[in-house]
This record gives structure tokens, sequence and C-alpha cells, in this order.
């Protein structure tokens, strides 16, 4: 085998079946290697979310094995998820932040609570805040900011602790075109420091235009995996842009 | 972890302060149903303290008729020394008991009486106080003798009253304490509850299990010993009462030998913390069993 770069996360044949009913993920086989920037489509239901809530180990393969940052996700103990999940950021579209948090502080418990010391608190949040482009607002509670900004700040929480891997479940999807463009730039940012993200997205302008890695799910079925691919094949086709 | 402790202190703080309405209401019920536990514990052991003291002072009396004559008393006193559960017997003649009924009668009443009415007795110390029926079914029925009393009756009236008491407060104490659970099962899924954005905040940025736990934990802990600390202080009011009670003056002085020492009450005053930190601990893990999946 080439000494090509290392792999961050292998699906070996994966499938997922919810209480009886069609396969949510359907004997999906793919490798994402280190510093890889992807593009997971597909239409609803189609089985993104599940391949991401997998990657966090929410759940667990009903067949096959996942192997993530090294680690095979089917031998990891329970008690060993969190750990897990350091390494992992995470962005969604509803932003989840905590209401009744400062910027700042919404931030710093991403820290606080894997029990950083408060000396790294106080240099590492104003740091990934500013990245962001945010380090104005730090003491702004979320109400007080818009979309796009609030999604800055899940960015910079999911970031914070410098992950492997950034998960983005449909981060642009409350978030109007201009904006939209801003997070996925910050995104693009991330990814050239060396993180591996994987965005799950309906953006099909925006998949079109960054010619990244697209995956497609149709089905829980893994029907395309496209180096510097376009949103839909038949676009593709049409030669847009 | 000065870090973790910080934050365990402040969440299970604020948790207490945010749900005070049941915070309190958990603990009321800690309060009630563990000083009722207190009480109880405090009835049987002081009914075993009471217990003792009047067995100490059993005495059972041998009244002889007034027209018994001297051989009848000898006969009766010399049986009386060769058995050998009795411990001790002394004669009171008819001067004796003629004093005796004077201080007793109204001058009234007493100027009526003559020294010779007056029945002389024995008084006996059995080594039992068990012992006392045997001496009055053996010289009930015995020439000369009128009759043959032990206070046997009361005593036993007296310890059937304490059980059922203490029955009752402890059937009371365990309805109350599982209520008490409930409650504090409540407390903590309504701290879940209002905290479950964090959690799955927490959770998504790889916060351990515990480090999501302790805080809750520590929040029924608190409510339970709180609880049982109150409960706590008011069995040891109640033993303070009982001991108000020794000045002989006072119409409930019996009581007085129902109360308990000071180890004694230090130990029901541990037991009672112990239960409560218990039922704290129990009833904030079952909670966080049933509702933080973590």
């Amino acid at each position: 085998m080439l000494p090509h770069s290392f792999t961050m996360i292998t699906f070996e044949n994966v499938s997922k079946i919810y209480k009886s009913e069609t396969p949510a993920l359907n004997d999906v086989s793919v490798e994402i290697d280190k510093g890889e920037f992807v593009f997971l489509v597909g239409s609803s239901g189609s089985g993104k979310t599940t391949f991401l809530r997998l990657l966090l180990r929410e759940e667990a393969p009903t067949k096959g094995t996942i192997i993530e940052a090294g680690r095979d996700l089917g031998s990891l103990p329970k008690w060993r998820v969190p750990f897990l999940r350091r390494n992992i950021g995470c962005v969604f579209q509803d932003f989840r932040l905590l209401p009744n948090k400062t910027v700042f502080e919404n931030v710093a418990f991403a820290l606080e609570v894997i029990g950083r010391p408060k000396s790294v608190v106080k240099s590492q949040v104003p740091q990934v805040l500013e990245l962001v482009g945010l380090g104005q607002k730090m003491e702004r509670l979320p109400s007080e900011l818009s979309g796009g900004e609030q999604q800055r700040v899940a960015v910079a929480r999911a970031f914070v602790n410098r992950p492997l891997i950034l998960l983005a479940d449909e981060p642009t999807g409350n978030l109007d075109p201009t904006t939209s463009e801003g997070i996925m730039t910050l995104l693009d940012r991330i990814n050239r420091t060396g993180t591996t993200v994987v965005m799950a997205t309906h953006d099909k302008q925006m998949v079109d235009r960054m010619r990244r890695r697209v995956l497609e799910l149709d089905h829980g079925v893994l029907v395309r995996d496209q180096s510097r691919g376009v949103y839909g094949i038949d676009d593709s086709a049409g030669g847009q842009m | 972890m000065p870090n973790f402790t910080d934050y365990a202190l402040r969440e299970t703080a604020s948790n207490l302060w945010r749900n005070r309405l049941m915070t309190i209401a958990a603990i009321l019920t800690v309060t009630i149903s563990l000083t009722l536990v207190g009480a109880a514990l405090v009835l049987k052991q002081g009914a075993a303290n009471a217990e003792q003291i009047w067995q100490r002072d059993t005495q059972v009396s041998v009244w002889m008729s007034p027209t018994a004559s001297p051989s009848e008393i000898t006969a009766v006193a010399s049986q009386l020394h060769q058995l050998p559960y009795v411990r001790s017997c002394t004669f009171r003649d008819q001067a004796y008991d003629y004093e005796e009924a004077r201080k007793l009668l109204t001058p009234a009443e007493f100027s009526v009486l003559r020294a010779s009415d007056m029945p002389t007795s024995f008084r006996c110390t059995p080594v039992q106080s068990q012992d006392a029926q045997i001496v009055v079914d053996r010289f009930m029925n015995q020439p000369g003798v009128q009759n043959v009393r032990a206070p046997l009756q009361q005593i036993h009236a007296m310890q059937q009253t304490i059980t059922v008491l203490q029955w009752v407060f402890l059937a009371v104490a365990v309805v109350l304490l599982l209520s008490a659970a409930v409650l504090i099962i409540n407390t903590i899924r309504l701290a879940i509850f209002a905290r479950r954005r964090e959690i799955s905040v927490m959770k998504l940025v790889g916060a351990t299990n515990w480090f999501i736990r302790v805080p809750f934990m520590a929040e029924g802990l608190t409510q339970g010993i709180l609880g049982s600390g109150f409960a706590a202080l008011l069995v040891y009011g109640l033993h303070l009462w009982l001991d108000t009670l020794g000045n002989p003056s006072n119409p409930n002085a019996l009581l007085t030998q129902i109360s308990l020492n000071g180890w004694q009450i230090f130990w029901t005053d541990a037991v009672l913390v112990g239960v409560g930190a218990l039922i704290g601990g129990v009833g904030s893990s079952l909670a966080i069993r049933r509702f933080l999946d973590v």
C-alpha cells in the first residue's frame, strides 16, 4: 500500500437499521483522510444525520466497523466515549448555544466541562473568538447576535479544543446565502489548519462553488464518492460554473 | 481537581436555588419523616431504659390480714427468705403502715383509723421482675395472707402503649420517607430538565458521565442531609424536653424514666443523618438513572 496520508475515518460495510424499518445506512464503506474536507449530500432522510451520529458514537452501527482517529468504535467502552468526543468538534443547524451564557462563557464552557484549567480557558477562548471574528462581542448574549454570529460562536466552541475532526450538520441551513458564505469560509480556514471536516448540507451553490470531495447518500446507500465534486451529478454534466 | 470541585459546588447550589420550592418540600418531608423515625427510636430505647428502672424497682407486697396469727406471719417470713428468686424482703409492722397512712390520707380520713386496724406487710424485691408473678401466685392462698400485689399490670400496659406508639410512628415514617424519596427524585428530575441544554452540550464536547452526574447527586444528598439535620435537631429538642420533666413536681415526671443518655441520643441522631443521606443518595441515583441518559 502506498504510504499516503493518515486515514482519519473509515467506514467498513456499515449498516444502521432503526427498529425493523428500512436501513438508515446500508452497507456504506468509505475512507476519509486526515485534513480532508468532505461534503455529505443527499435528500432529507437519506442517512446524512445517521452518518454523523455514528461518528459521534451517539449510535452504534447495526453491522460493520467504524474506525475513527485510530480507534475502533465497536470495541470502545462506553466510558471512553467522552474522551473520543473531545477529538470531535460539532456544529449544528440550530447552533445549540446556552442562552443564559455570554459568547465568552459559551465557548469557555466547552473547556471547563472537560476539566481544562482556568489559565487555558483565559488564553484559548479570546484567541478562537478572534479567529471567528467575534473578538469584540465576547460579552454579548447569544440573543443579541445575528444568526450568522451565533453560528460563529458555535464554530468557535467546536474548535476551541483543537479537535482532529469537525462535524457540521447543515451549519448554514438557517442562514442567508451571504452569511452562509462567511461560515463556509470559516470552516475552510479551520480545515486548512489540518482539521478534517465533514459537512452535511443541502446548500447546492456552496458545494458547487467549493469543489471538494462529495459523498452522496440516497436511502442509506452511498451512491457517489467524487473528489472535487458538485451537489448533483446532473448539474455537473450540465457544466455550470 | 479544584476546578471540578468548584464547578460541582456552583452547579449544585444553583440547582438547589432554581428549584427552591421543590427543594424546600423535599427537605421538609425528609425532616418530618425522620423526626418520626427519631421519635420512634427514642421511644424504643427509652422504653428499654425505663424497663430497667421499673424492673429494679418492682416490689411485691404481701399483705397479711390484720387477724393473722404471729405463727402465720413467721411462716410467710421464713418461706420468703428461702425463695431463691426473692432478693430481699422487709417486714412492715402496723406502726409503720400507720405512719404511711398518715402521709397518704386526709386528716379527716386518718382520724377514724387506729394502728390496730392496719395490716402488716412484707415488701419484697424479686431478682427479676418476671419472678414477681411467681411470688404473687405462691402466697395468694397462704393462710393469714390477705392479698399479694405487684405492679405488673401497670408495667405491662405501659410497655404495650409504647410498643403500639413505636409501630405507629415507624409506619407513618416509612410512608413519609417513601414520599420524601419521590420528592427528591422529582426535584432532581426537574433540575435535569431545566439543564437539558447544558447537559446536551456537555455530552457533545466530551464531559465525562461523572462530571455531568455529580452536581445532581450532590443536590439530592444535600436535600437528604439538610432534612435529616433538622430532624436530628428536633429529636435532640425532644430529648431535652424529656429531661426537663425530671423535676418531681411535674405531673409527667414518669416520662423522665424514658429519657436517653448522651450517647444514645448521639447515635440516634447519627442514624437519622445516615438515613437522610441514604435517601438523598438513592433518590438522586434513581433520578439520574431514569432521566439522565449519558
